[in-house]
């Protein structure tokens, strides 16, 4: 998506539910949620297997992108800092994120505290070589303060001929196996937002990777739906689900009073995945999120097919899910290496 | 969107255009003969334009069809009349409409036009119920038949299925599929079928939930080829199942890449004709565009495997965002009349919806 545009999405959902009672929404939220029995009866955020591997992670992640958007990076600190004494461990990133401050405010925030997490971040070479991928890695050890990342993710992977650009000789792929051989990244995997087709395509070129990340939403089961033909194909395989997007992007849903911000978190963590990604700006949205995550208790199926078929006939054209239906939350920078017009030229 | 494609088309007709202008005029040559052939050029050497068999039901329509939207664009009611004769007489025989084009003009000017050549031409219009149920449908029917002053129709098709509940809505109990069984069984409709430009997905579930359509009509073109696919994903399917492909937007919708100089408006309309397709629906609002199309399609030879993939390859690395084909993708593109019965809601500011509101308040429909 156009960074500035998920920003203003995310800042108007914020300044919105703002002023129309966010404040009763968050505490309600912390009413409802019930002290559901997690891992032994604690209030502790559940871990889960990270794919076949003998990993576990937090079954609620802090989103690199949105945390970049904090109002300060001693924000962002405080909001790093009380996920992980909550229980969390995945942190997402990317290395297009806001320039790189969304790296360096996470490397800072994790200073001391490397080894209490699982540490995830993209590459954006958008179709270039892997000298460009070893270049990014340095980059993003750099800026996150570390010798090693936990997850290295190929970054929104969402035009129809990325899957033959990624896989090219000399392509990114061929990156992730050098970075592995290197021992700078333990696992790999991919990203992307806008078609479960594009997915499918990257994951039948055989290539061993641990993770998958994409958006899954009580919005998503209904239309264009990762959840029904990305998910089964990813779990038969033994990769690790990631979900993100569980408020659809920039919560456009909540604002329109569709789901509460507690039904969404709860309808994508219900899913088989390892770990729900959430973006996260502020103390009261990670209170808010770490209310349902705590001891959580996944909803029934019978729950999670209610919520679909409430949402579906919402779904169905796509403008919940706008990272899907249009081009509006494709990057520039993944654009550019495409030599498609900028986000402004569009015909939308 | 039609607006769009429109102005695309007089771009197009500028430069493309003024060369045949003139040349042609009252030249055409003999109707089409009915002859044999599947879908290739029939009477080898001859210069008449194709016939293919519609599916199984072993009708057999022009390999180029007339779009029934820019019908209503041609500038008088006049011209669209004497537009539709030279396209009989140039061996054309099917006929697309809808009934919400224009308002009804679109179905009201062709009605008006093939006087004593009814059975002549294959005759084709849409039912836009937009999910709802069968007894509208049946009235929106009997409107068709009145401006297309015929007693029936040879194709009836649920117009644009384009979101992803559309399916459910149109099986559902009295739901406007009951509406195609009923107007077949009253004579009305010989042929069933449906359209719809957004999403190969949705169209496969109709497919897939297994009524009997005659025809299926979608968007096919070299870029749909490298995004999206219909050409991919449906076009085996329905010859599995030997239901007729009916193709449009040859150009793209909006043409753009006509208009970027990038492909030749001939290079898009042989690819699309290339296709297994039993016909291909093209817009066309002016003689000049008609006679363009013809030079194509008169005595058509396919493109060999190798002149089309070398089409997509170049088409791939445009295609893959999607903004060649801004129906499958944007909202924007979404037929307000559409979006309203399903509760989805408008954006004001986009064109088609200015123009509804500008109609409701008693405006005409907008010619430009």
């Amino acid at each position: 998506m156009s960074r500035q545009r998920e920003a203003a999405d995310r800042r108007e959902f914020l300044g919105l539910a703002g002023r129309s009672g966010a404040a009763a929404l968050v505490s309600a939220l912390a009413q409802a949620a019930p002290p559901e029995t997690g891992d032994a009866g604690t209030d502790r955020i559940p871990t889960r297997p990270f794919g076949k591997t003998k990993e576990k992670v937090s079954a609620l992640g802090i989103g690199g992108y949105t945390l970049g958007q904090a109002p300060t990076y001693e924000d962002a600190e405080r909001i790093a800092h009380e996920a992980i004494d909550a229980g969390v461990t995945f942190f997402d990133n990317a290395w297009d994120y806001h320039d790189g401050k969304g790296e360096e405010w996470m490397g800072k925030a994790l200073k001391g505290k490397r080894d209490k997490v699982f540490l995830m971040t993209k590459v954006c070479t958008h179709g270039r070589d892997r000298k460009v991928a070893m270049k990014q890695l340095e980059d993003s050890l750099r800026r996150l303060q570390t010798d090693h990342l936990d997850l290295w993710q190929i970054h929104e992977c969402v035009y129809f001929n990325d899957p033959d650009r990624h896989f090219a000789k000399g392509g990114v792929v061929e990156a992730l196996d050098e970075a592995k051989k290197a021992g700078k990244v333990r696992y790999v995997g991919f990203t992307g937002h806008k078609d479960p087709a594009i997915h499918l395509d990257m994951l039948s070129r055989g290539y061993p990777f641990d993770s998958v990340q994409m958006p899954l939403n009580c919005f998503d089961a209904t239309y264009r739906s990762f959840e029904r033909r990305v998910l089964p194909e990813v779990l038969k395989r033994g990769i690790a689900a990631l979900g993100m997007k569980s408020m659809g992007g920039g919560g456009e849903p909540i604002l329109l009073g569709a789901v509460t911000p507690e039904e969404a978190l709860r309808y994508a963590m219900s899913l088989p995945v390892t770990v729900t990604i959430s973006g996260i700006d502020t103390l009261s949205v990670l209170r808010q999120n770490l209310a349902v995550a705590r001891g959580f208790t996944p909803l029934t199926e019978k729950e999670m097919q209610a919520l679909r078929d409430r949402c579906a006939p919402l779904a169905a054209d796509g403008h919940l899910e706008l990272y899907k239906s249009t081009m509006k939350y494709d990057g520039n920078v993944g654009r550019e290496q495409h030599e498609f017009p900028p986000q402004k030229e569009l015909p939308l | 969107m039609h607006t769009e494609e429109q102005t695309a088309r007089r771009d197009f007709l500028t430069t493309m255009g003024a060369i045949s202008a003139g040349a042609v005029l009252g030249v055409v040559g003999p109707a089409a003969g009915h002859s044999p052939g599947p879908k290739e050029p029939e009477g080898g050497g001859d210069d008449a334009v194709p016939r293919r068999t519609l599916g199984r039901t072993g009708v057999k329509v022009s390999a180029l069809g007339v779009g029934g939207h820019h019908l209503g664009d041609v500038e008088t009611v006049d011209k669209a009349i004497q537009f539709v004769h030279e396209a009989i007489d140039a061996g054309l025989n099917f006929f697309d409409n809808c009934w919400e084009y224009y308002d009804g003009r679109s179905e009201d000017w062709l009605g008006r036009a093939p006087k004593g050549k009814r059975d002549k031409v294959f005759l084709m219009t849409k039912v836009c119920t937009h999910g709802r149920g069968a007894d509208l449908a049946m009235k929106m029917l009997e409107e068709s038949l009145r401006r297309l002053q015929t007693d029936h129709l040879d194709l009836w098709q649920v117009h644009g299925v384009s979101f992803d509940n559309d399916p459910e809505l149109a099986y559902a109990k009295g739901g406007v599929l009951e509406a195609l069984d009923r107007a077949k069984k009253q004579g009305k409709a010989r042929f069933v079928g449906f359209t719809g430009h957004k999403s190969p997905a949705v169209h496969l579930r109709m497919i897939k939930l297994g009524y009997p359509f005659d025809t299926v009509h979608m968007p096919l073109n070299p870029f749909d080829a490298g995004f999206n696919s219909f050409e991919n994903q449906v076009l085996p399917e329905l010859g599995k199942r030997g239901i007729a492909a009916l193709g449009m937007k040859s150009m793209g919708g909006t043409a753009a890449a006509v208009k970027k100089a990038l492909f030749k408006p001939e290079e898009m309309l042989r690819y699309a004709m290339s296709l297994p397709v039993a016909v291909t629906i093209a817009g066309m609002e002016s003689l000049d565009v008609l006679r363009q199309n013809l030079k194509v399609a008169r005595g058509f030879k396919p493109l060999t495997e190798g002149e089309m993939q070398a089409l997509r390859d170049r088409a791939a690395p445009l295609a893959s965002d999607g903004r060649f084909e801004v129906y499958k993708l944007s909202l924007k593109f979404d037929n307000p009349q559409a979006r309203i019965p399903h509760d989805f809601p408008l954006d004001p500011e986009i064109k088609e919806v200015k123009e509804m509101f500008r109609r409701a308040e008693g405006g005409s429909p907008s010619k430009k």
